[in-house]
């Protein structure tokens, strides 16, 4: 019975295949411009989450709040030492420590960079951050205790040649704010430009370097046991804090970001502007969808006599309409099915020219299974969505009325 | 003649009403978000035209390497008074200020502090005109401005006179509040700029900023170059004597020299560009519409066929029948487009009135009359255009084959 259905429809689309032709065209083309952009958009929110990650994935990072830059820098009311001990005591927390982080030039080859200079605490807190950050060498060595006037540097500056025309590699000397310092190994890429664009530094030196005594400190990463609720442990840190700090709840001069915050504060910006283009770009598909309303409806004109035929020997007025409904989905279905994989194809390789062109993998294409068999179904809604008024229509026909009429 | 094919085509459209309604309606959403985009985009042009027009085109910045994209006030690298005095001295300068600026502390009675940029200013009387240019037109609106010999007092930005939108409470000439923790008391309120981070600024003197902050040096320093040289020569002039001065070779400087119109070019493009990709997304609509119309079409010819024959047989040329269905597709277009750029013009006005609602008075829409005739045009020449192949297939008709078709 059903199959009956499908044949009787495919066989009225074949009969009339420019019309269908030119109504699947414009659906497809409404679902190639929205899974491309969703692919793309996803691809640039994925790249970008990997960048902002300065503090690493399982690390609670505290800074004071109101600076504009790097994470905690240019601040009112830095954190100190005072901060370290107070969170150190809390249940869950397995290791605090701080750092400071500069923005700096550094001169190579006599060309000058821009980037971050960020500290490394002695002893424990050393462990600490290369054990959170997972820092790795892949020349060279780490640094020490006692490295003074040594660095250790990202992978960016090994990788490419393009701020200093030639790479910088372990016993190059390089000036970092007018200093120079010798570099001692090179860190395993990270894919962030944060940290591969940085440059590590013993503390006392930084300080040196900027002539910033004291124990201020730009942040401080906690590591804290996994196994716990890590929202309980931000509660406690927010809470002790609040206290040394003397400010009332809902008043805090201070953030403490769990891993998922840092990021979920990007991607609430990231999203608005998604979601602004995702509408201009469905606007297409609502187009698309007045085509195939407009199809159906002419097909319903047309086949008035064939629908009386059908209800005088006995059709029902479901039929009509599920024949009608079923006819303008599989428009939507079809369109959306070709639509996808140019969609899919459209992303990839506007993904490939956009890397080439910038020479960066910034833009890159993530379409997921869900987003391909979401739009297909979404377009089949599409399809019977603005088949319903016509096949209704069509449904409402009264038999002795569609038979005599005439074109 | 015309006039009766255009009567013709009107009734013809108006016969199969659902059908050209939603054809028209099909091109209209297209056109709607396309003149609203355009006229942001327009509006946001012309805003910072204006902007740079109230500043002169003969300023030149001189600001840390790494530039705009370091946040202000995070730097490294600064500017020093010898070092502005030097910049004065270089040839093709007329006048220079140096600006302070700096994260703060603002306290506002038991409100929940703001951390707003803070800005230190010159009041010396000799720099006050080219300050008054970097304001860009942009005017005290109570109270006074800053004048020499002001130590712990402070003009603010427009947002601290709108209630909620930086405190509970609205400000006046007269408050006190508290800058990391030192109480200042305001002077003065500048008009709106029209985007919520410069409204928010605070302006000090710059002896007022050094005591409240123990910074003593400029994060950016301003110049008019003399009216009779160009100021791009100017400029590289400065970034030669400058870097000389700081005893630092080509291509090791940590500073950068850049013209206003360059820097308003980069801010331009960036604009055009962002504008331009979502104006061609919404095309992308466009281009269904008018697959619609040709569908419409097609099936209006097919309708007609017999209607087609008759007139070919009482001797109708080809090229008035392919002038019918023209006519008849464009004029589909041009309904829709002349709804879509009405929708569009109330959408636009409407987006605007929310933005400056939060602050964002910038973002206002322009309307051009090249952006709605142009709107229109190109509504009808989509139409035209997508009707042009069913009109060319109905012209072909060979009129004993039509009349004899049913």
């Amino acid at each position: 019975m059903l199959s009956d259905y499908l044949i009787f429809i495919v066989k009225g689309l074949a009969r009339r295949r420019l019309r269908s032709w030119l109504t699947i065209i414009g659906i497809f083309i409404g679902i190639a411009a929205v899974v491309s952009l969703i692919g793309l958009g996803e691809g640039l929110r994925s790249t970008i989450n990997d960048q902002f990650g300065f503090v690493g994935a399982d690390v609670i990072v505290v800074t004071a709040s109101g600076g504009l830059g790097p994470p905690g820098t240019g601040v009112v009311d830095p954190v100190t030492e005072k901060e370290i001990k107070a969170i150190e005591k809390i249940p869950g927390v397995e290791g605090v420590t701080g750092r400071i982080i500069e923005s700096a030039k550094i001169v190579f080859n006599n060309k000058a960079g821009f980037g971050f200079a960020a500290s490394m605490p002695d002893g424990e807190g050393r462990e600490l951050i290369e054990d959170v950050l997972n820092m790795k060498s892949i020349k060279g060595r780490m640094l020490k205790d006692d490295d003074s006037g040594s660095v250790f540097i990202g992978y960016a500056f090994y990788e490419d040649d393009e701020t200093y025309d030639k790479i910088v590699d372990v016993g190059s000397k390089i000036e970092i704010l007018d200093k120079e310092f010798k570099v001692i190994g090179i860190m395993e890429k990270k894919g962030n430009f944060q940290f591969d664009g940085a440059v590590f530094m013993n503390e006392d030196d930084l300080r040196d370097l900027v002539d910033r005594q004291g124990d201020d400190y730009d942040l401080i990463p906690v590591k804290f046991n996994t196994n716990l609720d890590v929202s309980k442990i931000q509660m406690d840190i927010e809470k002790k804090l609040r206290k040394i700090r003397d400010v009332d709840i809902g008043e805090e001069d201070f953030s403490v970001q769990t891993p998922t915050s840092v990021i979920e504060s990007v991607n609430e910006t990231l999203l608005a502007v998604q979601i602004f283009i995702y509408i201009i770009a469905s606007i297409s598909l609502l187009v698309g969808g007045i085509g195939i309303m407009n199809t159906m409806y002419t097909s319903v004109v047309e086949r008035t006599k064939e629908i009386g035929i059908m209800k005088s020997i006995g059709a029902k007025n479901r039929t009509i309409f599920i024949l009608f409904f079923v006819e303008s989905g599989l428009l939507g279905s079809v369109g959306g099915i070709v639509g996808a994989i140019l969609g899919y194809i459209g992303a990839t390789s506007l993904a490939y020219i956009g890397s080439i062109a910038l020479g960066s993998d910034l833009i890159s294409a993530h379409i997921s299974w869900q987003l391909f068999v979401g739009s297909i179904l979404f377009s089949f809604i599409v399809g019977s969505f603005f088949g319903t008024l016509p096949a209704w229509k069509a449904s409402k026909l009264n038999p002795v009325d569609a038979l005599r009429y005439a074109k | 003649m015309i006039l009766d094919i255009l009567k013709y085509s009107v009734n013809n459209l108006f016969h199969r009403k659902l059908r050209s309604f939603l054809s028209i309606l099909s091109i209209l959403i297209g056109v709607t978000a396309i003149y609203a985009l355009i006229s942001f985009g327009q509006g946001i042009n012309a805003y910072m035209d204006g902007f740079a027009q109230e500043m002169g085109t003969d300023k030149v910045f001189l600001m840390p390497g790494g530039g705009l994209t370091q946040a202000p006030g995070t730097s490294n690298i600064l500017f020093s008074e010898d070092e502005l005095d030097f910049v004065r001295k270089i040839n093709g300068v007329d006048e220079a200020s140096g600006m302070m600026i700096t994260n703060g502390k603002v306290k506002y009675k038991d409100y929940k502090e703001k951390y707003p940029f803070v800005i230190g200013m010159s009041t010396d009387s000799k720099e006050k005109k080219i300050i008054e240019e970097m304001f860009a037109g942009i005017e005290i609106i109570q109270g006074r401005t800053l004048k020499k010999g002001d130590l712990l007092k402070a003009t603010l930005g427009y947002s601290y006179i709108i209630q909620d939108r930086m405190f509970k409470k609205t400000m006046s000439v007269g408050d006190k509040i508290k800058v990391n923790d030192i109480e200042i008391e305001v002077v003065g309120f500048y008009e709106e700029v029209g985007n919520p981070g410069d409204d928010s600024n605070v302006y000090l003197s710059q002896e007022g900023f050094t005591e409240i902050f123990d910074i003593e040096d400029f994060e950016y320093i301003y110049v008019r170059t003399a009216y009779d040289q160009s100021p791009t020569d100017v400029s590289a002039n400065i970034k030669e004597k400058f870097r000389k001065h700081r005893n630092q070779k080509e291509g090791e400087e940590d500073f950068q020299v850049q013209t206003f119109e360059d820097m308003m070019a980069i801010f331009t493009n960036i604009i055009l560009v962002l504008n331009g990709v979502l104006v061609i997304i919404a095309l992308i609509s466009i281009i269904v519409a008018a697959i619609n119309i040709t569908n419409t079409m097609y099936t209006s010819i097919l309708e007609r066929t017999q209607e087609i024959g008759v007139m070919k047989a009482v001797g109708a040329k080809n090229k008035f029948i392919l002038l019918i269905f023209v006519i008849e597709s464009g004029l589909l277009g041009l309904l829709g487009g002349t709804i879509g750029v009405i929708l569009g013009y109330g959408i636009a006005k409407l987006g605007g009135i929310i933005a400056a609602m939060n602050g964002l008075s910038m973002l206002r829409p322009g309307f051009p009359w090249w952006l709605t005739t142009g709107c229109l045009l190109f509504a009808f020449l989509v139409g035209a255009g997508s009707g042009y192949l069913p009109a060319k297939q109905a012209s072909k008709l060979q009129a004993t084959d039509a009349l004899r078709w049913e």
